[in-house]
């Protein structure tokens, strides 16, 4: 099935921030300088996108992790993966805690209050809590601060991890899951008062955003488009904006083993 | 892992957490490194094992793990990145500051050590010379980027000499000075003084308007230009106080004077608008503020006239030293110089002095306004015509351009003066 009658590659992103706009119209012209005509749709929310990549109304889905799975069930195994971002490998979720609160284990958490980000996040709630089963929390007995701020972008937008972090420094939870990446650039950008907060434990690693697309799409698109991302530079001045915007310094090709925990965490917490 | 053996720079992070003030060590130690170069980071704190290698992951160094020392401290190591490298050769090994008491730090003595570059990259933008700079920055629209055609090598000179120059129109003019002179006299001295002001005006605006377009890189044009800004500025204060001080006020602005200036706003090349402006037109003035100062009827009129001379003089000399380097540098100039002038003459309908400004200089000459008196003052106009044509002739003969051309040009300058 061919999904646009001319040589166009459609891409699917999802709005979660104006500057989305900047990011794609700017990789638009980067792609038409390659000689690869590339044009994009906005969704709102990612289950929209990932139902409009099945239809074959988009060729390619720049997908969350969780988005990212889900098309691989759905298509049983046979989808593509095309590419993703440097930041988004070996990412990494971080149990932080007020250091007056007196938790030194994982198993402390037990009777207190662990805030956690949107339900549909996969660094600051999915993985986490499940990371968290595993190394031997009884997650019944730990009172979860919910913030479901961005639900249907999957966390993109970092504003429950951010909430993580000042329900922290309220002390209206004793603990918080957050992403690595929130948490090592807040620190870096010097907005964390390390004197209350600390950080508990860091999860295993595991992989976050990738291009997707159907296992029918064109073999010319697939080349035309991974040949203008990668030729993406970040000393180039004019890729180096749209790198910064989309929080990456270099594309890297797909690889899979990063999603196994995320299926599984999918399969126990019965989020498919 | 493979571990490398020596690391080149080592900091002691003591308990710092990564986001508590440890960075500050951090960043500029690898800053110290070129990419590659290894770091080693001894700390107590726990909590690095899990964020250093996720902050190296973020800006892309690489982090080779973490060792134990005998002492029980972590020793982390860490390879700089190659991405983000700041461009240029870092700025040290010499201390400018002047060793004796009393001694002027001037910014000729800087660019002596810093000198200009022969062309500037526009990517640096506001980014001081000298300045190591990060790849990736924004392209900015700074359209003057070539040594040759900008920057003269004695314009710091001339900048430490315009700031030490700076003087207060509202305190170092004699105002109490001014006497009661006759009707005829003080308009006379008020309509020079409006003269010379909307002038001035022009030689505020022009000027500001090829500032921004200086890469920074050169910026110590744009730093006299700004000491040319504020002479200007304090000029026309001056002026315009004068023409108020003894009754008469503020007089006519001809429309010759208008069309003149408006050719000055509209010149589009900066060394253009510097040849007319600085070259012929304050060239020219400072012949007028000879003739003002020679026959001025009281002690402000003179004190300003000869303080605005010696500020019109530092910029007539920029403006012949960026026209001789500029010169030395593009053989076609003289033939743009002389289309720019006859495309100038060509818009300017008039030919004439303006009649204000003529009767007004011929009065100031005089003054009195007897027929003999009169008689003296014509004289020293038409003597002060002749003065400004060989002034300007012999400007831009010193400035590169051969006797023929200078006269021609000269004979098309304005008859505003500037």
């Amino acid at each position: 099935m061919s999904t646009s009658s001319d040589d166009t590659i459609l891409l699917g992103a999802v709005a979660y921030d104006p500057r989305v706009v900047t990011i794609w119209e700017g990789i638009r012209d980067h792609f038409q300088q390659e000689g690869a005509s590339m044009d994009f749709i906005l969704f709102s929310n990612y289950e929209r996108q990932v139902d409009a990549l099945m239809r074959g109304h988009i060729d390619i889905a720049w997908n969350t992790p969780l988005a990212h799975v889900r098309v691989q069930r759905r298509t049983e195994g046979r989808s593509r993966s095309l590419g993703m971002r440097d930041s988004d490998r070996d990412f990494r979720a971080r149990v932080v805690v007020r250091r007056d609160a007196g938790i030194s284990t994982l198993t402390d958490l037990h009777g207190r209050t662990l805030a956690v980000g949107s339900r549909d996040s996969t660094q600051a709630r999915i993985l986490p809590l499940y990371f968290l089963e595993q190394a031997g929390v009884d997650l019944a007995r730990v009172k979860l601060l919910p913030f479901d701020t961005d639900v249907g972008r999957h966390g993109d937008t970092g504003t429950s991890e951010l909430a993580v972090l000042q329900a922290l420094r309220e002390g209206v939870a004793d603990a918080g899951t957050v992403g690595d990446l929130v948490w090592v650039t807040e620190q870096a950008a010097g907005r964390i008062d390390t004197a209350l907060i600390d950080t508990l434990w860091a999860t295993p690693p595991f992989d976050h955003c990738m291009f997707d697309a159907l296992p029918t799409i064109d073999e010319g698109k697939v080349a035309r488009f991974q040949k203008a991302l990668f030729a993406m530079n970040w000393e180039n001045p004019a890729h180096r904006r749209l790198l910064e915007l989309e929080g990456l310094k270099q594309w890297m090709p797909p690889r899979e083993a990063g999603y196994a925990s995320l299926r599984a965490a999918l399969d126990r917490q019965g989020l498919w | 892992m493979s571990t490398p053996a020596n690391a080149a720079v080592a900091i002691d992070g003591g308990e710092l957490a990564l986001g508590g003030g440890l960075l500050a060590l951090v960043r500029p130690a690898l800053d110290l490194l070129a990419p590659g170069g290894v770091l080693a980071i001894r700390s107590r704190n726990a909590g690095l094992r899990d964020d250093l290698p996720a902050w190296c992951r973020v800006e892309h160094h690489d982090y080779f793990g973490v060792e134990r020392d005998a002492d029980g401290a972590d020793r982390h190591l860490v390879a700089r990145g190659g991405l983000g490298l700041p461009a240029g050769r870092r700025e040290a090994g010499f201390a400018l500051a002047p060793s004796a008491e009393g001694e002027r730090f001037t910014a000729a003595t800087v660019l002596s050590a810093v000198p200009f570059p022969e062309r500037a990259d526009p990517h640096s933008g506001f980014a001081p010379r000298g300045a190591r700079v990060e790849p990736g920055g924004p392209r900015y629209p700074f359209t003057l980027t070539e040594r040759d055609r900008l920057a003269p090598p004695e314009v710091a000179q001339l900048y430490d000499q315009a700031v030490a120059a700076h003087w207060d129109a509202a305190r170092d003019i004699p105002w109490a000075k001014i006497p009661r002179l006759p009707r005829a006299l003080e308009a006379a001295v008020a309509q020079v003084m409006t003269f010379l002001a909307e002038n001035e005006l022009s030689a505020l605006y022009v000027p500001a308007r090829f500032v921004p377009q200086i890469h920074p890189a050169y910026a110590e044009v744009a730093m006299f230009l700004a000491t040319q800004l504020a002479d200007e500025a304090r000029h026309i204060d001056a002026f315009l106080k004068r023409a108020r001080a003894g009754g008469a006020g503020v007089g006519i602005s001809a429309a010759t004077t208008s069309h003149s200036l408006l050719t000055l706003l509209e010149a589009r090349d900066f060394t253009e608008a510097s040849f007319l402006l600085s070259v012929l037109g304050e060239g020219t003035f400072l012949d007028l503020l000879s003739f003002i100062e020679k026959h001025a009827p009281d002690e402000a009129t003179l004190e300003l006239a000869r303080r605005a001379r010696r500020d019109e003089a530092r910029h007539v000399h920029f403006g012949l030293a960026h026209l001789r380097h500029a010169l030395a540098h593009d053989p076609s100039l003289p033939a743009r110089f002389e289309a720019v002038v006859r495309e100038r003459a060509a818009r300017i309908p008039q030919k004439a002095v303006p009649a204000h400004v003529q009767d007004a200089l011929t009065v100031l000459a005089a003054g009195d306004v007897t027929p003999s008196a009169i008689a003296r003052g014509h004289e020293a106009f038409r003597g002060l015509l002749e003065t400004m044509r060989e002034g300007r002739v012999k400007r831009l003969e010193n400035a590169g351009l051969d006797r023929e051309q200078a006269e021609r040009l000269s004979e098309l300058h304005t008859p505003n003066f500037m």
